[in-house]
């Protein structure tokens, strides 16, 4: 007995060490921390439930048979953020450089597996050179078998990937499926295959930083959600999104006690938008000034800004915010935004959070571009995502809704439940100058008669009126008590029930 | 007395002239140009009228447009406020003709106040001490000695044509005198090609100060103590007070008499300013006198109990000074800090943009006073001048009065628009303000490249890293009554942080106390208590009994803080995160000398080169226009524009790049 305790002490000291002290020097040298070190940063003092420490691997061939290390390269196991359950996995890189070996794979497949059963967010500490190639196919099946529960969890419990080191292959597909990515900066790259190989296929020059780091993937592809200076502050704030977050798709989300009143009026709003309708304001200032305590933590920031995603609380709960910005191309939807906020939006549905959506959209933004890369497709998305949302959907029109883009952002029409208007929003097929110019195409040229068909056309449809007369808005609002308008919906709406017909799945737009 | 009058301004004056109309029962008219719709003045005023497009030249400059604006209202009298028309003779003449009254002086001594010769002389005539000096030209060494001892010395030897430094020497005796003449006229042959030499008296470490006038149409006169105003950049005034420092009751009386003597010589017969230059002997000379209110005109209201605003009214309404000389009280002290659009961390250049915060402090009768022309939400627009506020603060004493006008200025936000709050706050813990050892050259020695509250270091910082660990514990003990925790297994918070100031590092123990913290730092304890909200921008509360106030916010992880004038990010962790935040690589800022920025916000003029092209160090890389002013941007070393980012037109933001070099 005596004796299995030492042993056992022996091997968690074995474990705790992972690849030893000087790989660990080696990973600090890189500006990296170690898997326990994240895993201590990222979770609550002494709350971590280690699992699986004594795993190894079990191959014998290239003389790995003489190379074990406890645990394989991955460090599993539960623990809480803030009280609230969440299961995790963090990769070692001092290990076989975090490798995924069957055994490894297995280790993850297992927390993913309680994940479910017990209804608690997944996180993913990414930092893994590949697949353990001494193992071939074992370890593409190890990756087959993640892969086949991220789909599996998809919708059922959020499932969060932070990439802290190289991320590359076939192995980026399990981050891929997750429901969000974030990324640290000169660290960590994802891409599918590396400069080398790139550079031999179509003879392109590019670091691994440019290919697949952090600011290429959350400025140009869009591929994570945010990127971080460092370990220490990419964790502090994962920390901090799980506190928006249910931990299941049967949960409501989480509820904070708030100071903030839900009936606080900012008459500041009332100036927000410009006289000028072509004139840009920042959507930002309104989504900071109508959500507590002026906390917004957005996603893809840096990304398809035309469109503002991301999660604040309203009366102590949380939503999830769309808004678009007229900074950016005017607020337009393209084939970016569309995307960016169908899979927002899909994430706010399937774990209960109510969508607040701030519209301002001249329309879809027109080009060749556009159309050859797919807008119809891709803009589709988000119509679809709205359509399909059964959770508690709140919008307010603060200037223009034009066209089908109106329609697309969570009008009445898609079943939202309470939609507002601010006395500068104009719902039309389009905009005035536009619109004249078709309807009364005979009067071009008479610059006098189009001028007055512009003001005609604008005293009859610049307004929130045409849309009130039949019911697609349910109020015309104040800027200022936008807060406790939407706080008051939301309250109402709490336990809305509203369900889509039976069926395997949709078919959205892919 | 009138029954409505109209204000021909807009802005923080607009609002104030107002505020006593309203007070006094007369109605009040505002006008208004296309930028200022939405504008505070318009609010307040009873009525308002749109009197054309933002440039002040088609608006507020528009004669025709306040006669036209006053006929629609029946506006009986107009108040120019400062600037635009305020001194325009013309227009007051126009008015009167049709009929309005002018709130302000005649035409006449606006004109005769107008020209700076002329005002000389006026000056000479009524008794008033102007600056001794010869002004024709001299034309032997021994000519410039007898001069320069019959004016007294320091003296100033000038040539004819320089200017800006040049061809200009001091001189404190006759040898100095003589060859100060024979170098001057040398080099003023040589550069200008014009011997022509001057002299005139030296004032040494010069002030600005002013007196104030008030007259009505009988012929009385007072004059309402002084005004020090030596703290000026670029010929600007920052910040005014009253009383002077520097001056004794014999001088104050002095000044004050000559001040009315030259009202009197020019039947002045509203409220005025004679300026002064004083010299380190307290000797004083005439400058030039202001035929309007003065932007700083509070602070003379602060001390004598007196509305300027209300007595201009009355006396253009023809009734008479309600007190003689010796009923001008002198009580206490005040100080007033112009709060501007502009960004101190970028020399001063003007800021422009939407008012996305702004809280000003709250007014206490006789202690705070806060003259604004802007409200949340309101726009700074580029075409008018940057002030946006004016706050003052009155005491007993001028040490009362610092205090609180440092407690004002620690309570005041603004957000969206930089502002000069920071380097106020600033200025009211410099020693050499606090000292009042300062002259008209005070800014250009101590802030020669602006300011940046970041590089100030606070003196408590404790402070500081108190206030954010108690932020951070605020959000913690909220987070920890999240809904949905596992029963028993709540997350347990600790006492110990570390706080991460820039490179330095503060250990507190916090442990919880009625009403807040003790926080222990180095064997040391201190009390903070406050009532705070998460997400609020002002923390009030006590630390070891005494009030303070401080600005908060949190950024990302970080929290910044901001007490007088100095600014901190800081965050707030636990010792184990603070040590693997150690082993964190540092990242240099991204380097941004390859590009060109926009330093303002403003409207892109001009982009005079293209790619490919070298330019030469000084060579003008773009113009910007901000706030009326043309601001050019200069190559700081000889590069090559590798690409041009921005074109003509373009409405720029802050630090947006324009071009990037090779």
């Amino acid at each position: 007995m005596h004796d299995i305790i030492k042993r056992l002490d022996e091997k968690r000291a074995a474990a705790r060490l992972g690849g030893g002290q000087k790989r660990i020097d080696a990973q600090h040298a890189k500006g990296k921390l170690s898997a326990r070190e994240r895993i201590e940063l990222l979770l609550d003092p002494d709350s971590f439930e280690e699992w699986d420490m004594f795993v190894e691997h079990r191959c014998t061939d290239f003389g790995m048979d003489g190379q074990k290390i406890p645990g394989d390269g991955v460090v599993t196991g539960y623990g809480t953020i803030n009280g609230r359950l969440v299961f995790l996995f963090s990769q070692d890189f001092t290990v076989f450089g975090g490798a995924l070996s069957e055994a490894h794979a297995e280790k993850i497949c297992k927390v993913m597996d309680h994940a479910m059963k017990a209804g608690a967010p997944v996180i993913g500490l990414n930092d893994s050179g590949g697949a353990r190639i001494q193992e071939g196919v074992a370890s593409l099946g190890g990756y087959a078998d993640v892969f086949q529960r991220n789909v599996l969890a998809s919708g059922v419990v959020p499932q969060i990937s932070m990439i802290m080191g190289p991320c590359a292959g076939g192995a980026v597909y399990s981050p891929a499926m997750t429901d969000f990515i974030f990324m640290v900066k000169d660290s960590s790259y994802m891409f599918v295959t590396g400069p080398e190989v790139v550079k031999t296929v179509t003879h392109e020059e590019v670091t691994a930083e440019e290919l697949g780091g952090a600011l290429t993937h959350s400025t140009r592809s869009g591929v994570a959600d945010l990127a971080f200076e460092n370990d220490v502050e990419a964790l502090m704030m994962l920390r901090r999104l799980i506190s928006f977050l249910p931990a299941n798709n049967r949960e409501k989300p989480p509820r904070v006690p708030t100071e903030d009143p839900a009936s606080r009026a900012d008459l500041s709003l009332d100036t927000l938008v410009p006289d000028n309708p072509n004139q840009p304001y920042d959507i930002k200032e309104l989504i900071l000034k109508t959500l507590d305590e002026n906390d917004f933590f957005e996603l893809g920031p840096e990304y398809a800004k035309n469109i503002v995603t991301g999660f604040g609380r309203m009366n102590g709960s949380t939503v999830g915010i769309v808004a678009n910005q007229p900074m950016v191309l005017a607020g337009c939807l393209d084939i970016r935004s569309s995307i960016k906020g169908a899979r927002f939006v899909r994430f706010c549905d399937a774990f209960n959070i109510p969508v607040v959506t701030f519209v301002d959209v001249p329309g879809f933004l027109p080009g060749t571009a556009q159309e050859y890369g797919g807008i119809i497709r891709h803009g589709a998305k988000l119509l679809y995502a709205y359509a399909e949302c059964t959770v508690p959907k709140v919008t307010v029109i603060t200037r223009k809704a034009y066209g089908g883009a109106y329609d697309v952002m969570s009008s009445k029409h898609l079943r939202g439940d309470v939609n507002f208007a601010w006395p500068s929003a104009e719902i039309a097929v389009m905009g005035p100058k536009g619109a004249v110019e078709i309807i009364f195409r005979k009067d071009i040229g008479d610059a006098q008669k189009i001028a007055d068909r512009t003001q005609e056309y604008k005293a009859k449809f610049a307004n929130p009126f045409v849309a009130g007369a039949r019911g697609f808005i349910d109020d015309v609002i104040m800027p200022h008590e936008t807060r406790a308008r939407i706080c008051r919906s939301l309250a109402m709406l709490k336990d809305k029930k509203l369900e889509n017909p039976w069926r395997k799945h949709g078919n959205i737009p892919l | 007395m009138f029954k409505k009058i109209l204000v021909a301004n807009r802005g923080e004056i607009a609002c104030r002239v107002i505020r006593t109309a309203r007070r006094m029962g007369i109605r009040t008219v505002a006008v208004y140009s296309d930028a200022d719709r939405n504008a505070r003045h318009v609010e307040l005023a009873d009525e308002a009228v749109p009197i054309g497009p933002a440039p002040s030249r088609e608006s507020y400059l528009r004669e025709d447009a306040i006669v036209e604006a006053c006929r629609l209202t029946r506006a009986q009298a107009v108040h120019p406020g400062y600037g635009f028309l305020s001194e325009n003779a013309a227009f007051c003449e126009r008015i009167e003709r049709e009929g309005i009254v002018f709130i302000g002086p005649k035409a006449h001594s606006m004109r005769a106040m107008g020209d700076k010769i002329s005002s000389k002389k006026l000056a000479l005539a009524a008794g008033v001490n102007t600056i001794p000096g010869h002004n024709d030209a001299i034309e032997t060494a021994s000519e410039a000695v007898r001069i320069a001892a019959a004016i007294g010395y320091p003296v100033m030897i000038k040539a004819s044509a320089g200017g800006g430094g040049k061809g200009l020497r001091v001189a404190s005796d006759d040898a100095a005198c003589a060859q100060a003449w024979e170098s001057c006229r040398n080099e003023a042959r040589n550069a200008f090609g014009d011997e022509r030499v001057f002299i005139e008296k030296y004032v040494e470490q010069p002030r600005h100060i002013e007196i104030q006038v008030l007259g009505d149409a009988h012929g009385n006169l007072v004059y309402l103590w002084e005004r020090e105003c030596s703290i000026q950049r670029r010929h600007q005034k920052v910040l005014e007070e009253a009383p002077s420092s520097f001056l004794d009751e014999k001088t104050r009386h002095a000044m004050g008499r000559q001040a009315v003597a030259l009202a009197r010589a020019v039947n002045y017969q509203s409220a005025g300013t004679v300026e002064f230059v004083v010299s380190r002997d307290r000797s004083f000379y005439f400058l030039e006198m202001n035929t309007r209110l003065q932007v700083e005109h509070p602070v003379t209201e602060m001390i004598t109990g007196l509305d300027l605003v209300e007595l201009m009214i009355r006396a253009a309404a023809g009734e008479r000074l309600p007190l003689a000389q010796e009923d001008v009280r002198l009580e206490g002290w005040a100080i007033e800090c112009r709060i501007n659009a502009e960004d101190p961390l970028r020399n001063f250049l003007p800021s422009t943009g939407r008012l996305v915060r702004y809280l000003p402090p709250p007014e206490a009768e006789g202690a705070v006073r806060v003259d604004t022309g802007v409200q949340e939400g309101g726009e700074i627009p580029v075409h008018y001048d940057p002030m946006i506020a004016k706050l003052i603060a009155h005491g007993a004493s001028r040490s009362q009065a610092i205090t609180r006008m440092r407690d004002a200025l620690n309570a005041f936000v603004i957000r969206g628009v930089s502002s000069n709050i920071a380097f106020q706050a600033a200025l009211m813990q410099h020693p050499r303000f606090l000292a009042g050892d300062f002259d008209t050259g005070f800014m250009n020695e101590e802030y020669p490249e602006g300011f940046s509250a970041a590089a100030l270091v606070h003196d408590d910082p404790l402070l500081l890293a108190a206030v954010a660990a108690f932020a951070r514990r605020r959000y913690i003990d909220r987070a920890v009554r999240t809904s949905g925790q596992l029963h028993g297994h709540g997350r347990k918070v600790g006492n110990e942080w570390t706080v991460l100031m820039g490179d330095r590092s503060y250990a507190l123990t916090l442990d919880p106390i009625d009403g807040g913290y003790a926080v222990m730092h180095d064997g040391q304890t201190c009390e903070l208590k406050s009532a705070w909200r998460l997400g609020e921008f002002l923390f009030r509360g006590t630390w070891n009994g005494e009030p303070v106030c401080l600005q908060l916010e949190r950024i990302g992880l970080r929290y910044r803080v901001c007490h007088w004038g100095t600014q901190a990010d800081m965050m707030v962790v636990s010792a184990r995160a603070a040590h693997l935040l150690s082993l964190m690589p540092d990242k240099p800022a991204p380097d941004l000398s390859r590009f060109l920025l926009s330093p303002m916000p403003g409207l892109l003029t001009e982009v005079p080169v293209r790619v490919g092209q070298e330019v030469k160090a000084g060579e003008k890389l773009a113009a910007i226009e901000a706030m009326k002013m043309e601001n050019i941007l200069k190559a700081e070393r000889d590069c090559t524009v590798a690409e041009v980012m921005a074109k003509r037109g373009d409405n720029l933001a802050v630090d947006q790049p324009i071009l990037r070099f090779a």
